[in-house]
């Protein structure tokens, strides 16, 4: 090797004439583009050369504007055309004179070494830096995960048709049908492996872990998708030529509120998976050949890091159950008690034979444990503490959406069939046909209008729906909702009302109620005791209207109009209080009421009614049978929407919540994995020489990135589970003791948990794969230790 | 053909930007079966040497053909493989592995080729009887003496009867009657097993009795 150093020269005249030279092509290319008023063209290809493509669009673009603009042969662009010339020449001369200004120059050398003329060291000649397979396996596997993804979502969903695509031959039917968040969930597991695959194959092929290529593929390869589905929710054109062929990613996406969160999650998800197959496939291949077996690296891992002692293990649980200080005082008096006891029993055992104390206090010394040792378990502490966190916490949040979810489809229906316009006269022959859709098991007309209520006490804006008493039970849960017994046929027999409101022990008292004896009662009062149309009021409602049952309302409706003898006066209808219902959602509770459907057509003069609310057997499923629906309906003018998205706002903001819940609780696990690359760079720290002697041993690269990987995930699998069973435990806890409620604040009396198997399981693994990423680096590091450098350090 | 030929070989060392030439283009050819002493004074670079046949180190320029293949060329897997099974290292300190046994220790090399365990364990055990520490087995790196160390590390370089055996003064931290021991062993396993063995050493006597003599002075390699 050629040992002559090599230094820069800078030559300052050239450089400083050079800045200048660029500052005046500078100034003329910004004349010019102000002149010609492209700032804004400018400056988005500016931003999108930070990606990679600007290069490339402008080429394209270029191409497109050229001809076009000579054939225009437009005189006026003629100057500014001039001065963007030159510009861009003097911009570049300049570079290139600071360029020419620096330079690498052969320094003065000790003359020729005498290793000149030998070969080289074979394994440096053969270097390469980079392969062009890997770049494609890499680029080309994240793109292929994306383009995946989005196939399959489209077809394997409910609505679109896979021809709509394009380039599809076959007719799928309509596609697959499945739910769309079944159909996310597989086409999300097949782009993961997708992507898993091509790193595998990449790294595995170029035997290493090709870092430049794997950037350059997800920037250039990787990036176009996320960034389009971005812009699409901002740019009409985009949403004009994509929106419709990509319409169930979009749904999928704006579940949660914010579709691009949900895009550049799903991204990084990809990214992480074709991370975790470069990894494993350079472990497992990058020496040369595929060796998947652990036996060995295991043995030498676990002597490493001896995570897995009940000490330990039951240490760290009873931290995380209940706190750091308790175990550790029960710990400490434990232990000083031992050590005690301990003492004075080899002091009496020394005084008769000093060499059987000397070798039960040597096993005393053995006990204590080494600095990585107490690492080790702040580690797993803190990924324990982590999981636990994220369990808990997203056990609470998904049992307030189950509460919320199952409050709001108990007052609500899961569909609602309507026209775009206009009622439905036809209702009874509709509700036929809804009938013989398979999923569909109840349904039941209404008709819904925002009407003023007015009582003696007070006045209030209420939505007002006229019911079926018959078969609204088979869609809400409004019937059970009726307190003390109530029954919402009561409605049918409006004469029986006023009976009901009389103080009880009058009700218990007269057997056999009669109108007339109400009549006489309410004289007795000086209320006019008429016989009036029920109305179902909510407890919230009634409470502030200040009405019990049997009392008497006026609902105002401030659209249709009647006659007065001085003019026309808003119409009005006077009810009386049939019963009170309390759902726990102080929304319905304070703002619905209801009264039979007949009394609600004269009312507002609808004929038939409004629209028919449905209830599917699957809620999941919701979406999909409210399509069949309009299908067997026969298309326009009907329309079916389901509770999603009528709700859409309230459940894609408690997903966000979650989501962003989830991502800061995960926080804590990637802090926990701070702890961990620490524990691990130490751990290769303490055993530099060690693994010098096992390379020379003959342990390959990929062994050595295998046992300290084993050792990273080690720490993550025993945190991961301790902090499994510590929020599971807490959870029980929080369900079976209950955590009061403030009731006015939450109506809810405790608080509600709800252990979603899929979510919690997601935690361990989130934990794992961290901590599994976490040790990649210093697993690495390990790996390139040299032999001699070991062996040397002593 | 020559079991191990050297070729060449260049090696320097950098320090504060100044090149210290400490192989400058030995040449040398070792014959399947012989046993070789090498000797020279301290600092001429015969650990360098030995690292460097035993491609723990890699040399500025220069190739080591083993059985007239480029060991420099091979892959990282072939490399750690030939290693593993073909070289046996015994370095001039122990540099035993501090969590395992010596019997484990012993038995690492098999290991690491995942041969099953208990065969492993049984042939280190009769190699640890062999290099008399048949009491030592289940002590520590930690709770051996200097001398029961190296010879530990001398059983773990035999226990996959390699090829070569490269050892670095094997016997320098041993009295003389226990040094005679592991130079007789020595002989014994290049007689019985056709252990080819380079063995570096400063002990006149032990040079003298092998049947071919090296000596490293100057950045090359001559006969002594
Ligand atoms: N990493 C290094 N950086 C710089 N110089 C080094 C390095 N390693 C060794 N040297 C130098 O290279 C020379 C050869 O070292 P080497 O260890 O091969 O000597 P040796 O012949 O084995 O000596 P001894 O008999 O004392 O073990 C020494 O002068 C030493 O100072
Ligand atoms: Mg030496």
């Amino acid at each position: 090797m050629h040992s002559a150093e090599r230094r820069t020269v800078h030559r300052w005249t050239f450089i400083w004439t050079g800045a200048l030279v660029a500052l005046v092509g500078f100034i003329l290319l910004g004349l010019a583009i102000s002149a010609s008023e492209a700032w804004a063209e400018v400056s988005a290809a500016l931003g999108l050369s930070l990606v990679g493509w600007g290069g490339v669009l402008q080429v394209f673009n270029a191409a497109v504007l050229v001809p076009a603009q000579s054939a225009m042969g437009g005189a006026g662009a003629q100057g500014s055309t001039g001065m963007l010339l030159s510009g861009t020449l003097a911009w570049l001369a300049g570079w290139g004179l600071i360029a020419a200004g620096i330079r690498r120059a052969t320094g003065p050398g000790e003359g020729a070494s005498p290793a000149a003329g030998a070969p080289l060291y074979p394994r440096l000649a053969r270097y390469r830096d980079f392969y062009w397979s890997t770049l494609g396996a890499y680029g080309g596997g994240i793109l292929l995960a994306e383009v995946a993804l989005i196939l399959l979502q489209t077809v394997l969903s409910s609505g679109v048709p896979s021809t709509e695509l394009g380039g599809s031959a076959q007719n799928v039917g309509g596609g697959l049908s499945l739910p769309p968040t079944g159909a996310f969930a597989i086409s999300l597991v097949v782009a993961c492996t997708v992507a898993f695959v091509s790193g595998f194959i990449g790294a595995s092929r170029a035997q290493r872990l090709s870092l430049p290529e794997a950037t350059i593929g997800v920037l250039y390869l990787g990036l176009p998708i996320p960034i389009v589905l971005t812009l699409m929710e901002r740019v009409p054109s985009l949403q004009l030529s994509l929106g419709y062929r990509l319409r169930e990613v979009t749904y999928v996406a704006g579940l949660l509120g914010r579709p691009e969160l949900a895009y550049w999650l799903v991204f990084t998800a990809l990214v992480l998976a074709l991370v975790l197959g470069i990894n494993t496939g350079f472990i497992a291949a990058g020496s040369g050949r595929v060796d998947l077996k652990l036996g060995f690296e295991l043995f030498v891992a676990r002597r490493h890091v001896a995570v897995f002692r009940p000490s330990l293990l039951l240490g760290t649980l009873a931290v995380l159950m209940f706190g750091i200080i308790p175990p550790l005082l029960i710990y400490f008096i434990i232990r000083s008690a031992e050590a005690a006891v301990e003492r004075t029993r080899i002091r009496a055992l020394g005084l008769a034979d000093p060499l059987a104390a000397a070798l039960d206090l040597n096993r005393l010394k053995l006990r204590e444990q080494s600095p990585t040792m107490m690492m080790t378990a702040l580690s797993v502490g803190g990924v324990g503490v982590g999981v636990m966190a994220l369990i808990i916490v997203l056990s609470v949040m998904s049992g307030f959406e189950a509460d919320l979810q199952q409050k709001i489809l108990g007052t609500n229906a899961h569909a609602v069939v309507s026209k775009y316009a206009g009622e439905l006269p036809e209702y009874p022959k509709v509700m036929e046909s809804i009938g013989r859709v398979p999923g569909v098991v109840g349904q039941t007309p209404f008709i819904i209008n925002q009407v003023m209520i007015a009582s003696e006490g007070n006045v209030d804006g209420v939505i007002i729906k006229g019911i079926d008493p018959q078969t609204v039970g088979s869609v809400t849960d409004l019937p059970s909702y009726l307190l003390g017994g109530g029954k919402l046929e009561i409605l049918y027999t409006p004469e029986k009302i006023l009976n009901r409101g009389l103080p009880e022990e009058d009700d218990a008292a007269s057997p056999e109620p009669g109108a007339g004896d109400d009549i006489i009662r309410r004289s007795g009062k000086a209320t006019k005791p008429a016989v009036l149309p029920g109305i179902i009021v909510g407890r919230e409602l009634a409470a502030s209207l200040r009405v019990v049952v049997g009392d008497r309302v006026n609902v105002v409706s401030p659209l249709g109009t009647e006659l007065g003898p001085s003019g026309p006066i808003p119409k009005s209808r006077a009810f009386r209080v049939a019963g009170i219902f309390y759902s726990g959602m102080y929304e319905y509770d304070s703002k619905f009421v209801y009264i039979l459907l007949k009394e609600a057509q004269n009312f507002f003069e609808v004929q038939g009614a409004s629209g028919i609310e449905l209830k599917v057997a699957d809620i999941d499923d919701a979406r999909r049978i409210a399509g069949q629906v309009v299908k067997v309906l026969g298309g326009y003018p009907y329309r079916a929407r389901d509770w999603g998205e009528m709700n859409k706002n309230l459940f894609s903001a408690l997903r966000l919540e979650k989501l962003v819940m989830g991502i800061i609780l995960s926080i804590i696990i990637v802090v926990a994995a701070g702890l961990i690359v620490a524990t691990v760079i130490m751990l290769v720290l303490e055993k530099r020489k060690e693994i010098s002697v096992l390379k020379a041993l003959g342990v390959s690269d990929g062994g050595i990135v295998k046992i300290f990987l084993a050792e990273g995930l080690q720490i993550g699998v025993a945190g991961g589970l301790l902090g499994l069973f510590s929020g599971l435990a807490w959870c029980v806890f929080i369900e079976k003791v209950g955590i009061k409620l403030d009731p006015e604040v939450y109506y809810i009396p405790a608080l509600p948990v709800r252990i979603e198997p899929v979510q919690t399981a997601l935690a361990v693994v989130i934990a794992v794969l961290v901590t599994y990423l976490a040790s990649i680096y210093p697993a690495l590091k390990a790996s390139s230790v040299e032999p001699v450098e070991g062996l040397k350090a002593e | 053909m020559a079991l191990l030929s050297i070729r060449n070989v260049f090696k320097s060392y950098f320090l504060h930007g100044k090149r210290i030439d400490v192989l400058r283009g030995v040449s040398l050819d070792i014959e399947k079966g012989s046993l070789v002493s090498l000797i020279g004074a301290s600092g001429a670079g015969k650990s360098t040497f030995l690292h460097v046949l035993g491609t723990l180190d890699a040399p500025a320029a220069g190739e080591v053909l083993f059985d007239g293949r480029s060991v420099f060329s091979m892959n990282d897997a072939e490399i750690a493989e030939f290693r593993n099974r073909t070289i046996g290292f015994v370095f001039q300190s122990h540099f035993l592995l501090p969590e395992f046994t010596a019997l484990e220790n012993v038995a690492m090399p098999a290991l690491i080729q995942r041969r099953e365990r208990t065969g492993a364990y049984t042939y280190a055990r009769e190699l640890l009887e062999r290099v008399g520490l048949g009491q030592r087995v289940d002590h520590r790196p930690g709770e051996l003496s200097g001398g029961e160390a190296q010879r530990v590390a001398l059983a773990r370089a035999l226990v996959l009867k390699p090829a070569v055996l490269l050892a670095d003064e094997p016997t320098g931290n041993l009295d003389p009657a226990t040094g005679e021991g592991i130079h007789q062993l020595l002989r014994e396993v290049n007689r019985d097993l056709g252990i080819t063995a380079v063995v570096v050493t400063h002990n006149e006597t032990l040079a003298r009795s092998m049947p071919r003599r090296l000596r490293l002075a100057g950045g090359e390699v001559s006969e002594a």
